[in-house]
């Protein structure tokens, strides 16, 4: 066990930074101390996250076991134990690594985001909130932590989306938010609630505090035996049903069907909120938990079936709908839910590295492709609607290059880093063995077909938005719009989506003159002799610096396959980092093994997903030259289909901007339709309707006060007393109580005589 | 410093009394009703530095695990004692109980507009009332506790309570009164079951003790029928004061209707007197029986926790809201309790003290409001956060860990009762489905629907613009209403973050009582032979 002390500075950190700019902050109104001290504090957690992960002690990412820090013992009780113990191994230590680094810049270039924004102070103490939030969810070295963390994002993300106070579609789209991933956490809970009762432990290491001997409850799954494939086995109580459990709260934390629907609506948060909470960061918590807990999905096949499916079913259903937005955010957005589809997808062929990959090399340009939307938004004065955009490379030179490097590599072009990452899950998928016959090809071919949309609707994005004629001034044409915002205020749940973009527009048709009372109000009409204008350099610089990681990022996870046509040898540094902590059942590559020394087997099973060491005495991975072939075919395939998705959009978008699409994909499905109609209106109308008014004050209180009536009524019959409510309720007790008085009193007697 | 030592508890119940008596004296003396909210807020004060001595480490536990223990004869006759003594069960929430009242008190301060010498007297014999109701250990005294705590809360509704006050009075009073009367048949029943056993001295007692160790050592039995309906007598009496569903109906009258500072002490402490009496006389004196309607209970519990959350979410008055979800709340500590693992017995007498925090900060908060604007009403307001930046934070706070925000107090109590009843045996388990299993995973739901109706709630009062012109120029929290709730978030995060030294207090007296439901009784005890006296 190797201890660090410093492991806690990474999260305590930004915490001070919360409270700092809270208290003091607060007061003070000053941006240059505010600035200062959140990035400040995160540029501590970066620094010591680097140095833990590389430099300590040999470095996290390559020692064989994690470094670990036990702060106090949280919650004990009977059998049950959670301590505050923060641990980096190699999975958490690289999440750590990319998350303080993209947040730092994301910090910097907030500071200039949000200059002049009155709430200055409280947008960066709630930003650094979610950093301790975000960190102690991959740092926690056990499950109930980790959950706090979890939590703990969610309540920022629902603090930052509702950000704008005063704007509707904000608190609605927070409420939202925070009550879909409430929905996913109680996946969650129950999951950690079954992982306890099946190991005993919820910690992810084996460790000792004190004297007391921790085991780890990964270790403890992998020791058991593989659930085989049934349907059944989601409601046995077993591993399946674990991972099944957790994989809902990934679906509400990382927005997939059927829990995707408030992350759209998150944009209405400020744009760099969007960029770390809602891209780079904490929607790939889902992932992380997947990945962590690979133990337990590899040995429930159902489970990782089920992940695959609907991570694949979501990548391209966002997509389609990406597809035919208006708001550059949300077709930001809609991508996003589309690449974390693609993790998901990766999980559940047993891709776990390549998932992790995907997710670090999706941070870098996701979290570019969303600063470079701020950046034209903050130039466009506010204006999110890319049918009023059109030839911002003219004014934008940077902003339009470095969006461009995002481009390249969310479409997958070879050397940019999404390529290498995409591609990795295509093959994969391809190649996967623990699937039902013939669905590797069906969620391939599914995913292929995505790749092809995503590069047609980033091309339809940067054509819209840099390409093209200006269109600044022009007026958008009205599609007619059946949201009714007084149902949607309604509805308890607020899953009402009454603010796209149709709406938008509509406001400031409305309210063509800026309204002094609502400062934050963000729609207006531009001037005439209005020109956009290049981003001062604390946003530019950001957006330069993740341009050439989203260039050659992807450079650290180069499949074998790709590097050795070009003479060099296995340079997936990525991968061998990340082997260690992913279970290995030996299944895919030594089939014939399975059967002789068992015992022996899940004796080495279990110490290869506990400590790292075992990855070590393993051979190199061997590289089959049949496998290699096919690897580099499909790799060319994606970049032809890449290039065929790009071309699709130029030829559609190019000369006709504002090419109406399908109204279905325009209107998102009409998701929360469905969700509004047939699930939050009858709750609400039912608790309302039925539980309050029919049972509560209906029923219950209605024989209450029906017997008082009831004796008031005889009271006044016999005309003995002067009755009012109060005597008859009075009445009602002598009755009842005598009644069951008598009763007890009669069992009474025969005690005693 | 011996004699408080010897004669804590009692002085924990008498300096309120004492309190009253000056109070009254006092007011007629001076006829100055404005100073007597400060002799009352000292006296309280008093009672809760007082009541700090319990934490004396050098305090002994008596032969029957109680502390503090004080045992004289009453009433020789009827053979009743002044029987008093704290454990681990009672300990917290005597505490609270004394912590609670200087808050109360404190938030009456401009509340009070009429007689308020009889307000103050109702308050401080209420809480006299209170601790004597935690504390007693002889059956009829603390029957008279318990009705004499009903008395004050009658009134203070009914004279200082809003527009409908009688009506809610009447309904209060009615309810629990019903349920103590049951009680009492069964306390006599207790009486003469005992002075019935065979070769005993023939003498009955209220001693719960006593009673207590006559069924430990199985001198002292009940006919299965017998036993059952004296079980049954004490359940719907404390079921009715939790509230359990569906009893319930009388709570959100009573709270609405109450003056903030009753309210506050209604769902802080006064409603923990149920789930305190349950385990106390229900589990201890009647294991089997226990065991054998806990799925009864959890049912109850359940749909009581979902239940509330439902209507809860569509209340159109906040104070309703958050009366509906104490009993949502109350059905969490309903639910780990009859969970019988120690993990959810812990949890729910911690989630009685989260609830008291929590709630009862609620109340204040709601009460606050109020004294500004004169109706809770959800659709008068919106947008609050833009006047009153200050209320809405620390609204905003207390709702997240009522909501059970990791970190914050309730997290850990609802984790630990939903974890205590997922591990649980007490409801069936067949090769195909595990009830428990079910049971945790409902209870589960009430956790979502916690979000949503009270984030519901939060975004139509505070965010959003101001929209009613009344809004405009409300005055933030003054320093006596901040300083108030301060103590209430400290706890929040300190219960939430390490509730290590709560857990660790209570952890004896609920494993002693989960032992005692699940292993002893039922079997490992030897039975002595000796027949029922029911059937002799």
């Amino acid at each position: 066990m190797v201890e660090n002390n410093l492991l806690s500075i990474i999260i305590f950190a930004p915490l001070a930074g919360a409270v700092i700019n809270w208290l003091i902050g607060g007061r003070l109104k000053n941006e240059l101390f505010s600035g200062v001290v959140a990035c400040g504090t995160i540029l501590i957690s970066t620094v010591v996250a680097f140095y833990i992960a590389f430099g300590a002690g040999g470095g996290a990412l390559f020692i064989d076991k994690p470094v670990l820090d036990q702060l106090w013992t949280w919650i004990q009780v009977g059998g049950f134990r959670a301590d505050f113990g923060l641990g980096m191994d190699h999975l958490s230590g690289i999440y750590a690594c990319f998350i303080t680094f993209v947040g730092l810049l994301i910090h910097i270039f907030a500071t200039g985001y949000m200059k002049g924004d009155p709430g200055f102070y409280r947008f960066f103490a709630y930003l650094n909130l979610f950093m301790f939030s975000m960190l102690t969810l991959v740092l926690a070295d056990n499950f109930l932590l980790m959950f706090v963390g979890w939590e703990g994002v969610g309540l920022c993300s629902y603090l930052l989306i509702g950000y704008y106070i005063k704007r509707d579609e904000a608190r609605k789209a927070a409420k939202k938010a925070f009550v879909m991933n409430r929905i996913g956490d109680w996946g969650v809970l129950i999951g950690v609630f079954l992982v306890f009762t099946l190991t005993g432990s919820i910690s992810f290491y084996d460790k000792s505090i004190d004297g007391t001997q921790v085991h780890s409850a990964l270790s403890a799954f992998a020791q058991m035996a593989q659930e085989p494939f049934a349907w059944k086995a989601i409601f046995a109580g077993g591993i399946t049903s674990a991972a099944v459990l957790l994989f809902i709260g990934a679906t509400g934390k990382s927005a997939q069907i059927p829990l995707f629907t408030w992350l759209p609506d998150a944009m209405a948060g400020p744009t760099p909120v969007s960029a770390l909470i809602h891209a780079a960061t904490m929607v790939t918590a889902g992932v992380y938990m997947v990945v962590r807990c690979n133990a337990i999905y590899q040995n429930a096949p159902t489970a990782m079936f089920i992940v695959a499916i609907i991570g694949c079913a979501t990548a391209i259903f966002a997509a389609t709908i990406g597809l035919a937005q208006n708001d550059i955010k949300k077709v930001l957005a809609y991508s996003t839910v589309s690449q974390l589809g693609y993790m998901f997808l990766a999980c559940g062929v047993g891709a776990f590295i390549a998932a992790i990959f995907h997710v670090m090399t999706h941070a870098f340009f996701k979290a570019l492709l969303f600063l470079g939307s701020g950046s034209v938004i903050h130039g466009m004065h506010h204006e999110q609607d890319m049918r009023k955009m059109g030839n911002l490379r003219k004014y934008m030179p940077i902003t339009f290059v470095t969006m461009g490097m995002g481009w390249l590599a969310i479409c997958g072009i070879p050397i940019w880093a999404g390529f290498f990452s995409k591609d990795e899950i295509l093959y994969r998928t391809f190649a996967a063995s623990g699937l039902p016959p013939n669905w590797n090809y069906i969620l391939w071919i599914v995913g292929l077909l995505t790749a092809v949309l995503t590069a047609c609707y980033m091309t339809r994005l940067m054509v819209m938005t840099f390409l093209g004629s200006e269109r600044f001034h022009e007026t958008v044409p009205e599609t007619a719009h059946a949201h009714d915002p007084a149902h949607a205020e309604e509805n308890a749940f607020a899953t009402g989506d009454a603010h796209d973009d149709e709406s938008h527009s509509a406001h400031y048709a409305a309210h063509p003159v800026h309204d002094d009372d609502d400062q934050d109000d963000e729609h207006h009409e531009l001037p005439a002799d209005f020109r956009p204008h290049e981003s001062p350099w604390v946003m530019t610089l950001p957006l330069v610096v993740l341009a050439i990681l989203s260039t050659v990022g992807g450079l650290v996870g180069i499949p074998y396959a790709l590097s050795s046509m070009f003479g060099a040898g296995d340079l997936n540094v990525f991968e061998r980092v990340l082997e260690p902590v992913i279970m290995h059942r030996g299944a895919a590559h030594e089939p014939t093994k399975a059967e002789n020394g068992e015992a022996a087997k899940s004796a080495e099973r279990a110490e290869t997903a506990v400590s790292p060491k075992a990855a070590e005495h393993e051979p190199a991975a061997v590289h089959d030259p049949e496998e290699i072939s096919t690897e580099r075919k499909l790799a060319g395939l994606s970049v032809v289909l890449a290039i065929a998705g790009i071309a699709i959009g130029f030829s559609l978008f190019n000369s006709n901007p504002l090419r109406r699409l399908p109204k279905i994909l325009v209107d998102k499905w009409r998701i929360d339709e469905l969700y509004n109609g047939y699930i939050v209106d009858p709750i609400t109308n039912l608790s309302r309707e039925g539980l309050w008014k029919g049972f509560d004050v209906g029923f219950i209180d209605g024989i209450v006060n029906g017997i008082g009536h009831f004796v008031m009524e005889l009271g006044n019959a016999v005309r003995s007393l002067q009755v009012g409510y109060v005597r008859s309720y009075a009445a009602l007790i002598l009755l009842g109580a005598l009644a069951v008085l008598g009763y007890f009193i009669y069992y009474g007697w025969r005690l005693v005589s | 410093m011996d004699f408080l030592n010897n004669n804590l508890l009692t002085v924990l119940i008498v300096l309120p009394l004492v309190a009253a008596v000056v109070t009254l004296v006092y007011h007629a003396a001076a006829k100055n009703e404005n100073d007597l909210k400060w002799v009352t807020l000292g006296f309280t004060l008093l009672n809760f530095l007082v009541s700090l001595a319990l934490f004396s480490k050098t305090a002994v536990a008596g032969a029957s695990g109680f502390f503090f223990e004080q045992n004289v004869t009453w009433i020789r006759s009827i053979n009743t004692n002044y029987h008093v003594g704290v454990d681990g069960l009672s300990f917290w929430l005597v505490i609270l109980t004394t912590f609670i009242m200087p808050i109360a008190v404190l938030s009456t301060w401009h509340a009070v507009e009429k007689r308020s010498a009889a307000f103050y007297i109702f308050l401080l014999l209420l809480e006299s009332a209170m601790i004597g109701v935690f504390v007693s250990l002889d059956l009829l005294v603390f029957y008279l506790f318990f009705e004499a705590s009903l008395v004050p809360m009658f009134f203070l509704i009914g004279i200082w309570g809003g527009a409908n006050r009688i009506y809610a009075a009447v309904k209060f009073f009615i309810f629990t009164a019903f349920g103590s009367l049951l009680m009492l048949v069964a306390i006599i029943a207790l009486y003469y079951a005992y002075a019935n056993i065979p070769g005993g001295t023939a003498a009955g007692t209220f001693d719960f003790v006593v009673i207590l160790n006559a069924l430990k050592m199985g001198t002292l039995t009940f006919a299965p029928q017998t036993g059952m309906l004296l079980f049954a007598a004490f359940a719907i009496a404390f079921a009715i004061k939790v509230p359990l569903f569906p009893f319930h109906t009388w709570l959100p009258d009573a709270h609405t209707e109450a003056p903030t500072a009753g309210s506050v002490i209604l769902a802080a402490v006064l409603l923990k007197m149920g789930t305190y009496g349950l385990m106390r006389f229900n589990f201890a004196l009647f294991p089997d029986q226990a065991r054998e309607t806990a799925w009864l209970f959890i049912t109850l519990a359940i749909i009581g926790i979902i239940y509330g959350a439902l209507v809860a979410m569509v209340q159109p008055d906040v104070k309703r809201l958050v009366a509906y979800s104490s009993v949502a709340h109350m059905g969490f500590v309903v639910l780990g309790m009859f969970s019988f693992t120690e993990m959810g017995m812990q949890g729910a007498v911690y989630q009685m003290l989260n609830h008291g925090v929590s709630t009862g900060a609620l109340f204040l908060l709601v009460g606050f409001i109020y004294e500004r604007r004169h109706t809770r009403d959800i659709t008068e307001f919106g947008g609050l956060a833009n006047v009153m930046p200050v209320y809405s934070t620390i609204f905003v706070f207390t709702v997240l860990s009522s909501v059970g925000l990791p970190f914050l107090n309730g997290f850990v109590g609802e984790f630990l009762i939903m974890i205590g009843m997922f591990q649980s045996h007490v409801l069936g388990i067949t090769a195909s489905v595990n009830w428990n299993y079910i049971a945790a995973m409902l209870a589960g739901t009430g956790v979502i629907f916690a979000a949503v109706y009270l984030l519901w709630m939060v975004q139509r009062v505070f965010f959003g613009k101001v929209t009613n012109d009344k809004n405009r120029t409300l005055s933030d929290l003054s320093w006596r209403e901040i300083g108030l709730m301060v103590p209430l978030l400290v706890l929040m995060v300190y219960m939430g973050v390490y509730p290590k030294p709560f857990l660790s207090r209570t952890t004896e007296a609920v494993k002693a009582l989960q032992e005692r439901v699940m292993h002893q009784a039922g079997g490992t005890i030897e039975r002595t032979g000796l027949t029922d006296p029911l059937n002799k």
